[in-house]
């Protein structure tokens, strides 16, 4: 397989070419276009579909291909989550569509028929189609458990009035539809042979300081919320940088590590509004409204489209920061997390695997793996607690006796990881702090020592990534915020690096804070993890409710062109969710959030306790 | 040289410094030796028991080992009574080296467990097996700090200057107490603090006196580095450079709390005096190896500076306030705070007994040379890592 064609199938559909989240601009074709086609991601899997022959090249191909000018962008922006180079498909792309015309080959053109036609009029020519360059692009997911479906029609409607018109029309022909915002769905439920609604044009953001609110659109992602608060002094509660917050709220109510103090579920808004099924529209504040609030344990089908969400603004004082509080064991973790839960410590509390610190930190897959080397094996740094809090909550858990990573010293780590591996000196206080662990981290001046022995730069970062890649890297890393750890939490954009070198499929659920289950859990998760070969790994754990709940997460990897890791990871999650489902009904206490999709709106009490 | 008629020694501890020089002698002169310990999380005990047996090049004596992995805190040492009634058939005389050497009050469980908890299955084996004798390796700091003047005598003290010497002295009133009840001969060894080899400068474990050597290791390669590829501007901001000459200098207070000795010997005279000790033993002895020439904390520092080429320690009497010291010497006092006591020691052991059983034999003295054959082999094998 040609280097293209293997970057093109290993896309993850993180949809990171879709936000500036680096500040190096987003496609332009994509930004103008607004279908997923013309944004790296659906070039991607453009290519590999005609590279594997399953459609013809068409008028919207060719068009596609023309649209990207090779600036270069979504090298940036992809190297920094998965290092791959988009732009090599790119190119490869436009070779392919230049040679087929060059070699008179047909391009083929989409016919119109009656249903698009009716579709179109309400949306408008442009904003809907049929052509199978753009349906390919909506039609494949890399969840191992989806199965491709090519879409009869891609529609990109701009108000709730559209929606509404779309869906009696849908109703009305019986075509069935699937609503996505960022043109991809991780768990795979969101392919649909019917219709495909995308709300990426529907992006308002519009804030109600007084109410502490600000209403969007579906087709907001939770980057551009965040910024767009932050520039008013306001903090969000949103999910991954790429996810859409309306998508997000829908599909598992807000998981962060910010939900220890904002809540989830219906603790992260005012309002919302929806069109239902039937066409109709709702607002949640309306009395006859349709219960959403309420929470089934057995699912629920969508209530439909939420069009605009009132979210919640959450200020922020000056004096934030954040503290990484190692551990060597799961107990001790989670009994320092669940303290500061109780104790209302700290706005953003995360119990994080080694895989997952390291994986955030390190710009390439190498430095990861040396990094989680150095904090799991030589350091015996197996989980850290992030913390995220005033000067006050901060104060407090160095008063708890806790040796901490502060702000400088993560920024020294972060930007010295390459002198990290052969530092002979972590042997010395690794050795020298048997007594108590970590305990070198309360020296007085430990951050500047740390600072003098690994001469942290960007610059020295930087070398570590691809030659051509190498100046624009440096200058990413010289901004702050590219290692503040209050930044990298509010806006998230070093999440999706979890899947830089597999993509994986997610655990989540919610779940007493108790180290008994989690752990018991835990190993079950690894069992099958191991039975099955795949690489697994504890994810997360965050406090919700003063820790007498939490959400829990554990990954399993796989390489999603693999076809025996695939049904290895189907038949590993399959287990898996037995498994939940066993130690639920045993417990009666556990949430698994595959049953909260389409309920995410519901209050935090009923999903956790009713 | 193996000797002619050879015996049998249990040996606990074997798997630790001390534990592991007496095991290699006790082979080496032809007695036979039944290890008993524990594996550790990745190795049995044997395995760990061949690895020391190649790091005294002694694998061709593995036949005079056998080793039994028990837990002295379970009856019957944790051993199956099957087991246990065997082992007590092959016993001789018993060697208890076992310890946790930690200092930290935070392991006081710990330590409690395995130096006190565990002698009543370590002794009631003993009893079982009709051991000849209970030779307890103990610590001449276990007399405590009431007295500057250490007897060889039972403990006399209740105050000490941490949990080790604690733990230590109440297992020597364990082992007295129990033995005594059992009508079973047993001897007191108390060493000082045991670095390695003064012929060879060998060593298998790298803590204590290493701990100062191996910091300031360190210390001055993350400043080299910094001087020499970095621009040497976080040195520079302390004061911190090279000479012409290449000397490092380093301005680093280490702050003891009034003048004293160093206390040391190396392990070949803790190995030999113990021999000794074993072949003369009288019951209820207690015997004191210890330096009779020990040295002061300044001239450590001079060694320190000579061999890894630095200057600029300076010893300081009393304290230092934590806010004034800079990164190094914060990082220093770190580490070696546990072990401060002991460079200004100002307790004075007796050493009749020991004198008596060991024909007057006297540690070699701790000079430059030594010093410098010892760090020479930690810093070779990387501090044994």
């Amino acid at each position: 397989m040609d280097e293209a064609l293997k970057t093109a199938r290993n896309c993850r559909h993180y949809a990171m070419c879709k936000i500036d989240f680096l500040g190096s601009g987003v496609c332009g074709s994509g930004s103008e276009k607004h279908y997923v086609s013309y944004y790296p991601q659906g070039r991607m899997d453009l290519y590999a579909a005609l590279a594997e022959q399953k459609i013809p090249v068409t008028d919207k191909c060719v068009e596609i291909a023309d649209s990207c000018d090779l600036c270069g962008k979504c090298d940036y922006q992809c190297c920094f989550v998965t290092e791959m180079r988009p732009s090599l498909v790119m190119k490869a792309l436009k070779a392919h569509v230049a040679n087929h015309i060059a070699t008179g080959g047909l391009v083929e053109k989409a016919t119109e028929d009656h249903l698009l036609r009716e579709i179109r009029d309400i949306v408008g020519d442009e904003w809907a189609t049929n052509d199978r360059a753009i349906a390919v692009t909506y039609a494949y997911d890399p969840c191992a458990l989806a199965v491709p479906k090519m879409p009869d029609y891609v529609v990109l409607p701009r108000t709730r009035e559209e929606i509404s018109a779309l869906l009696r029309l849908f109703k009305q022909h019986d075509i069935p539809w699937v609503v996505r915002a960022n043109g991809t769905n991780l768990l795979g439920f969101h392919l649909c042979v019917g219709a495909v609604i995308d709300l990426n044009r529907m992006k308002e953001i519009s804030f109600d300081e007084n109410n502490w609110t600000v209403k969007i659109g579906p087709g907001v992602a939770a980057f551009d919320l965040q910024r767009a608060a932050v520039q008013r002094g306001y903090r969000v509660n949103v999910a991954e940088a790429a996810a859409m917050v309306c998508g997000s709220m829908m599909s598992s109510g807000i998981l962060s590590l910010f939900s220890a103090a904002y809540g989830t579920s219906a603790d992260n808004f005012v309002d919302a509004e929806f069109v239902a099924p039937d066409g109709s529209w709702f607002s949640l504040n309306e009395k006859n409204a349709p219960n959403l609030f309420a929470f089934s344990k057995s699912g629920r089908q969508t209530p439909g489209i939420c069009t605009s969400l009132s979210a919640k603004l959450h200020p922020m004082t000056n004096d934030e920061a954040g503290v990484l509080v190692p551990f060597q064991s799961l107990v001790e973790t989670l009994g320092f997390a669940g303290d500061c839960a109780a104790r209302r410590i700290g706005l953003a509390i995360g119990v994080l695997g080694a895989e997952y610190v390291s994986a955030f930190i390190a710009p390439t897959r190498q430095l990861a793996a040396d990094a989680r080397e150095i904090f799991e094996k030589r350091l015996g740094m197996a989980y850290m607690v992030l913390v995220i809090g005033d000067k006050y909550a901060l104060r407090s858990i160095t008063d708890m006796g806790y040796p901490v990573i502060d702000q400088r010293l993560f920024t020294a780590i972060s930007l010295g990881l390459p002198s990290l591996k052969s530092a002979s000196w972590l042997d010395l206080i690794t050795e020298l702090s048997a007594d108590e662990p970590f305990s070198y981290l309360k020296i007085r001046g430990f951050a500047e020592l740390a600072e003098t022995a690994l001469a942290p730069s960007p610059a020295r970062l930087a070398q570590e990534t691809e030659p051509e890649l190498r100046a624009f890297y440096e200058q990413l890393y010289a901004r702050p915020e590219m290692t503040n750890l209050v930044w990298l939490n509010m806006f998230r954009i070093t999440s999706t690096r979890i899947g830089r070198a597999k993509h994986f499929f997610p655990l989540l659920m919610y779940l007493p804070l108790e180290y008994p289950l989690i752990s018991a859990m835990c190993a079950g998760f690894t069992r099958i993890g191991e039975r099955y070969r795949l690489k697994h790994e504890f994810g997360f754990v965050t406090p919700v409710d003063g820790g007498k709940r939490c959400i829990y997460e554990y990954d399993y990897f796989y390489d999603q062109n693999d076809a025996d890791d695939i049904a290895r990871v189907q038949q590993a999650t399959m287990e898996a969710g037995a498994l939940i489902e066993e130690y639920s009904t045993r417990e009666g206490t556990i949430r698994w959030l595959k049953y909260l999709l389409y309920q995410g709106y519901c209050r935090k009490e009923n999903l956790l306790y009713a | 040289m193996a000797k002619n008629s050879s015996q049998t020694f249990v040996l606990t501890g074997a798997t630790g410094f001390l534990g592991s020089h007496l095991m290699a002698s006790l082979l080496r002169r032809g007695d036979r030796v039944v290890v008993l310990g524990r594996g550790s999380a990745a190795e049995s005990l044997g395995a760990r028991i061949d690895k020391l047996l190649a790091w005294f090049d002694l694998q061709a004596r593995s036949g005079q080992i056998e080793t039994a992995e028990v837990d002295l805190l379970k009856p019957l040492c944790g051993l199956d009574p099957d087991r246990y009634q065997a082992l007590c058939t092959k016993s001789g005389q018993i060697i208890h080296c076992a310890s946790d050497t930690r200092f930290s009050e935070q392991h006081r469980r710990e330590s409690i467990a395995t130096n006190v908890d565990s002698l009543g299955q370590i002794i009631e084996f003993a009893k079982n097996s009709n051991a000849p004798w209970f030779h307890y390796v103990s610590t001449a700091y276990a007399p405590g700090i009431s007295s500057p003047y250490c007897p060889e005598a039972p403990v006399g003290s209740d105050r000490f200057v941490n949990v080790y010497e604690e733990t230590k002295a109440r297992a020597e009133q364990e082992v007295a107490a129990r033995c005594t009840m059992h009508s079973l001969p047993f001897t007191i060894i108390r060493p000082s603090i045991v670095y390695g080899d003064s012929r060879s400068g060998r060593a298998n474990r790298f803590n204590a006196l290493y701990n100062h050597v191996k910091s300031l290791y360190y210390i001055r390669e993350i400043y080299l580095n910094d001087l020499h590829d970095h621009g040497g501007h976080k040195s520079g901001a302390y004061g911190i450079y090279q000479d012409d000459t290449g000397v490092l200098h380093i301005p680093l207070r280490v702050a003891v709390a009034h003048r004293g000795h160093i206390n040391l010997i190396p392990v070949d005279y803790f190995v030999s005096a113990t021999l000794s000790i074993l072949a003369h033993a009288k019951a209820g002895v207690y015997y004191h190896l210890t330096s009779d020439r020990p040295k002061t904390v300044e001239d450590l520092a001079s060694y320190c500076e000579s061999f890894l080429n630095i200057k600029g320690i300076e010893i300081v009497y009393g304290s230092i306030a934590t806010a004034d010291f800079n990164p190094p010497e914060a990082l220093f006092k770190r580490f070696v705070e546990p072990y401060l006591p002991y460079l200004s020691e100002t307790r004075t052991f007796a050493r009749a007994n020991t004198d008596a059983a060991t024909a007057g034999l006297s540690p070699p003295e701790f000079t430059y040379d030594v010093f410098a054959r010892c760090m020479d082999y930690a810093v070779r094998v990387n501090w044994g890592k």
